[in-house]
Parts: C-alpha cells; sequence; structure tokens
C-alpha cells in the first residue's frame, strides 16, 4: 500500500516539525482546558435547572462532550491543516508539484499536514469520556462499542468529505476561507447532541456539515441509543459524501490551470 | 533516434474575464462578465531527441510556462497534438510523472522547517525509490553540489542558492528521464548559477536525460544549450542550433580595428560605438561587413580587425522585441 506508507512519511515529518514549535504544545494545552471548563460550566449550569435534557442524562452529554472533543482535536489536527494548505496553494497555484508527484493527488493533499498538539484534545476527549462511562458505571456491550467506533470512522471520514468538498469550491472562487470558517462556528453546535435542537436544524446540521454524524452518533452508539437503521443510513451517507467529494475534486482538478499560467 | 518529446500545433487558449478599472466596472462585473481570450501558446511545434538540452526562450508571457505545464501534465492543451515518451501528459499517469521532473525557481517544494535530508525521505516515498538506489543517489548529489554540511540544517536558514540547489536535488533523486526547468537559477548570484548549470550538465551526461531549460540568463543558455527554441507571443519563432540563432537575428556586427593614423571621418563606415586611442570600435549591418572591412583595410592603415557577432542578449533583444502582428 503505497498510500499508507506516504501518509505514514507525512505523519513523521509533520510530527518533525511540531517538535520545533514547543510553545504550541503549552498554548494547545491551555486552549483545550479553556475550552472543556466552560464547557462543564456550561453543561452544569443546565443541570441545575433539569435532570435531563432532551432525553439524555448528565453523564451522558458528559460523554458527548468527550467525543465532541475527540474528533474536534482529530479535524484539527489531520483533516483542517491539510484543506487550509490545499485552499492556499489552489489561490496561489502551487498546486503544481502535488499534481506531477506519481501519486494520488487527493491522497496527497490530504496527508500533508499534521498537527501533533491538536491531539491533546484527543486526549483530554478520552478522559472525558471515560470519566462520562465511569458515571455511567461502564454498562457498554461490545456492540456499542464497535458501533461507536465504526461510527466515529464514518464521522471523520463524512467530516474529511465535507470540507474536501468545500475546499475543491477554490477551484472555482479562488477565495472560500470565509465558508471554511462557516464549519468552525457549526461544529460548535455539535457540543450539544442534535437531538435537542429544532427539527430544521437539526437536519441542516446533519446534512449540511455532518456534525450529529461525527459525535451524535458515535455518543449514542456508546450509551446504548443508536439503532442498526440509523447506523446504516450513516454508512449509505459516508459513501455518498466520499463519491460526492471525490468527482468534485477529480472535477476542479481538470479546472485548475495555475495562477499564473 | 525517435524523438522523446514531440509536439504538434499545440495551442492553449484562456478564457480571462476583463473589465475595465474602478468601482463601476466592477460592480458590472458581478451580474454580466465580458471574457477575452488570451492565446498563451498558438500553435507550436518541434520535436527533441533523447538527451538533447534545449533553452527554451521567450520574453515574459511569450508561453513558456504554460507549455512547460502542458508536458508536464498540468494543463490540457486547447488543440494540436503532445506526446512525451510515447505518454499523453495531460493523462497524468502515474508511469509518466514517475519518469518526469518539473523545478520551478519561484516556488519550493521542501519543508520549510526542516533539514533537507527529511524532505528528501520523503521523495522517496512519494517515488518508491528502493532505499539502496535512494541513498546512492541522494549521495551522490549531495557531494556533486557540495551540499554536505547543509543537508541537516532546516532548510529556512539556507540562502537562496544553498535552497535551489537543495531542490533541484529533491527532485531529481527519482532520477527522471526528463527534465523541465522553469528559471531554475533565477535571482541567483553568478557563483551559484553556474555551479547548478554544471550539476544540469553532469546529469544530462550521466543519466543521459532530456532537458528542457527556460532562463533568462542567457549564460546558462550559452552553457548549456546547443539547440534553442524560441517562443513570442505563443508562436515559434526560430528552433535550431544557438549560433544559428545568433546568424539569423543579429543585424549587426561588431567591427573592432586598430589604426596607426587618426582617420577624419570614420562614421562613413559604419556607426561608431567607441573609439579609445587608437582603437575603434563600431557596429555595421550584416550585409556590409564584408565590404566595410574590406574598404577599412584599403583605405586606412588598419593594424587589426576583429568582427564579432553581436552579443547573444543583444541579439535575444532584437528577436523579443518582434511584433505580435508581424508573426501573424
Amino acid at each position: 500500500m503505497q498510500g499508507l506508507k506516504l501518509a505514514a512519511n507525512y505523519l513523521r515529518i509533520g510530527i518533525l516539525n511540531e517538535f520545533q514549535y514547543r510553545a504550541n504544545l503549552y498554548i494547545q494545552i491551555l486552549q483545550t482546558f479553556i475550552a472543556l471548563g466552560t464547557g462543564l460550566i456550561g453543561l452544569n449550569l443546565v443541570f441545575n435547572q433539569v435532570t435531563e435534557l432532551g432525553g439524555w442524562t448528565k453523564p451522558e452529554l458528559l460523554a458527548v462532550m468527550g467525543v465532541f472533543t475527540i474528533t474536534g482535536g482529530f479535524i484539527r489536527s489531520a483533516i483542517q491543516p491539510n484543506m487550509e494548505r490545499l485552499m492556499e496553494e489552489i489561490r496561489e497555484g502551487t498546486l503544481d508539484y502535488a499534481l506531477t508527484k506519481p501519486a494520488d493527488a487527493q491522497l496527497l493533499v490530504s496527508v500533508r499536514e499534521f498537527r501533533l498538539w491538536q491531539l491533546v484534545d484527543v486526549i483530554t476527549g478520552l478522559v472525558v469520556l471515560a470519566v462520562a462511562l465511569t458515571q455511567l458505571n461502564w454498562l457498554v456491550s461490545i456492540w456499542s462499542v464497535l458501533g461507536y467506533l465504526s461510527a466515529l470512522v464514518m464521522g471523520a471520514i463524512m467530516v474529511y468529505s465535507f470540507w474536501l468538498i468545500i475546499t475543491s469550491t477554490a477551484f472555482w472562487f479562488v477565495r472560500v476561507n470565509e465558508i471554511a470558517n462557516l464549519f468552525e462556528g457549526l461544529y460548535a453546535a455539535g457540543r450539544w447532541p442534535v437531538d435537542i435542537y429544532p427539527n430544521w436544524l437539526r437536519y441542516g446540521l446533519t446534512f449540511l456539515v455532518p456534525v450529529a454524524f461525527a459525535v451524535t452518533i458515535p455518543a449514542s452508539a456508546l450509551t446504548g441509543r443508536l439503532s442498526l437503521q440509523t447506523w446504516l443510513g450513516a454508512l449509505a451517507l459516508t459513501l455518498v459524501l466520499f463519491t460526492i467529494a471525490r468527482m468534485i475534486w477529480l472535477t476542479g482538478v481538470k479546472n485548475y490551470s495555475g495562477a499564473s499560467a | 533516434m525517435s524523438s522523446v518529446i514531440s509536439i504538434s500545433k499545440l495551442a492553449k487558449h484562456y478564457q480571462v474575464p476583463e473589465r475595465e478599472a474602478g468601482l463601476i466596472a466592477a460592480a458590472k462585473g458581478l451580474f454580466k462578465r465580458t471574457y477575452k481570450t488570451v492565446k498563451a501558446v498558438d500553435g507550436i511545434s518541434f520535436n527533441i531527441q533523447p538527451g538533447e538540452v534545449v533553452g527554451f526562450l521567450g520574453p515574459n508571457g511569450a508561453g513558456k510556462t504554460t507549455t512547460l505545464k502542458m508536458l508536464s501534465g498540468l494543463l490540457h492543451p486547447t488543440s494540436g497534438e503532445l506526446s512525451v515518451l510515447g505518454y499523453e501528459p495531460a493523462k497524468r499517469d502515474h508511469d509518466y510523472l514517475r519518469q518526469i521532473t518539473l523545478v520551478m525557481g519561484n516556488r519550493n517544494q521542501l519543508s520549510w522547517d526542516l533539514p533537507a535530508l527529511d524532505s528528501f525521505d520523503l521523495q522517496r516515498a512519494i517515488y518508491s525509490i528502493p532505499l539502496d538506489e535512494f541513498k546512492h543517489t541522494r549521495d551522490e548529489f549531495i557531494a556533486l553540489l557540495d551540499l554536505k554540511d547543509l543537508v541537516q540544517k532546516p532548510v529556512r536558514n539556507l540562502s537562496l542558492g544553498e535552497r535551489m540547489k537543495m531542490e533541484i536535488v529533491g527532485a531529481l533523486l527519482h532520477k527522471p528521464k526528463i527534465l523541465f526547468l522553469d528559471e531554475p537559477t533565477l535571482g541567483l548570484d553568478v557563483t551559484m548559477q553556474k555551479r547548478i548549470r554544471s550539476f544540469v550538465a553532469e546529469y544530462n551526461k550521466r543519466y543521459g536525460a532530456t532537458v528542457l531549460l527556460t532562463s533568462h540568463y542567457m549564460a546558462d543558455v550559452e552553457a548549456l544549450c546547443k539547440r534553442v527554441i524560441v517562443i513570442h507571443h505563443g508562436r515559434l519563432l526560430f528552433d535550431g542550433d544557438l549560433s544559428a540563432l545568433v546568424e539569423k537575428f543579429s543585424a549587426f556586427k561588431t567591427v573592432g580595428f586598430t589604426i596607426d593614423t587618426p582617420a577624419s571621418d570614420l562614421s562613413q563606415y559604419g556607426d561608431v560605438v567607441s573609439v579609445d586611442g587608437s582603437r575603434v570600435t563600431m557596429r555595421v549591418p550584416k550585409e556590409k561587413t564584408s565590404a566595410v572591412t574590406s574598404r577599412l583595410l584599403n583605405e586606412l592603415s588598419v593594424v587589426d580587425l576583429t568582427v564579432e557577432s553581436a552579443p547573444i542578449e543583444e541579439v535575444i533583444e532584437s528577436v523579443f522585441s518582434v511584433k505580435r502582428e508581424t508573426l501573424e
């Protein structure tokens, strides 16, 4: 598998690169704790008033927050930096080097960057999740765990596909940074399970930005709420989104002509 | 021998949005855009044989980079035929891409914050180069370019010239058969230009690679390329030996001579460029050179006489000043 080898090599380079910027680690730790702190305060404020929210108990919501933090960390460490670099290269016409390499260009542009320190979020998220599961007395079946892990992977693929679609529009619109900022705003809504939002917003979040699939569904799996039907739906959507992303990317590359040409 | 690169009636036209300057024009552009067709490359044909080093010349905007981009598969031609090593570049077949390289003097591909060695490893992964072969090639290039002490330094700490050397090493690690070099010596000092030049020459010699090179420095072209292809306004202007180019496009020759006794009126022979003591330099129209020199020898007491072609820069300058209309 040349693809895996390539990804591993870029991962190595990315990690080497990050070690040059130690200060980023400390800043990241600070950011993570501020985000976690405000999240926990919010959660407590809500549960001072009510005992459950949209059918979710406090430890269950804590689990959602854990997944939210894990997925967010992964997106910011592996997906977002690549897409931002791609956007910049499309705008400046420097994508040429990636396109003249004997490797799948989509793969290449998707694995070039890696922000190691963002993984602080992943670790923190895992701790939060562990705390939540302890409060739930670890009542999780093997099916829940499998459902959870598969939902995480599907969520990651969906978020990646979504980002790639948005980024590929840069082939036509050149400047799309603002659209990318939009993602972050919408993703923040994933802090809460999407079921608590009104229907229109819920479907919007699910289909426009696969937040539900990235956060709510994995958390649902762990808390025993995930039905096979939903899981299959997620699988289908993952495949569809990935295919669409691939098609848009290929069309975009065809359309690409280099800024200085 | 069959050609490695063959181009026939190749054209690339762009549609570019066009508008006048100013706010109102910009606002109009939101609703209705007018497009203008730019003929970046407009029907050029040439063939290149294996192992040739060809200088690809033309002023800015002549269509050199566009042609190189079509050759390396980045751009689809609007029309015409293009075949390199038997491949159609625009298909970007991996087997094709493995055999070529593209170096652009104004863009870098090495990781800015890491030593070049790390970036080289990445190239190895991208091109799936066997480890032994990779190490051998890498060390060979490092020695050739004298980079031993620099490969461990982060690229950002290198000088422009050192960085360019690293770029070239990185771009050649997979030992491509065809090199597309777009201004590889851009902005470098003379010594550095020479190093890069001799490296390219050495690579060409060792591996029999074919090189298509664009450069604004005529010294690069003179040192490396026997053959030059000149394009201008997207059209082919000249294809042949560098010496023939000079012959064809230099309208003047420089005649220099030393005279014993000062002559009264030298301007009757030609355009006097300088008089330095008894040494005179003048420009003479090419077709009149022999007539003028024999007159000089007969009518003046000339001690020695030299006839030189105009410097290559001057020739190129006169080629580049050709108007578009005269090419149509």
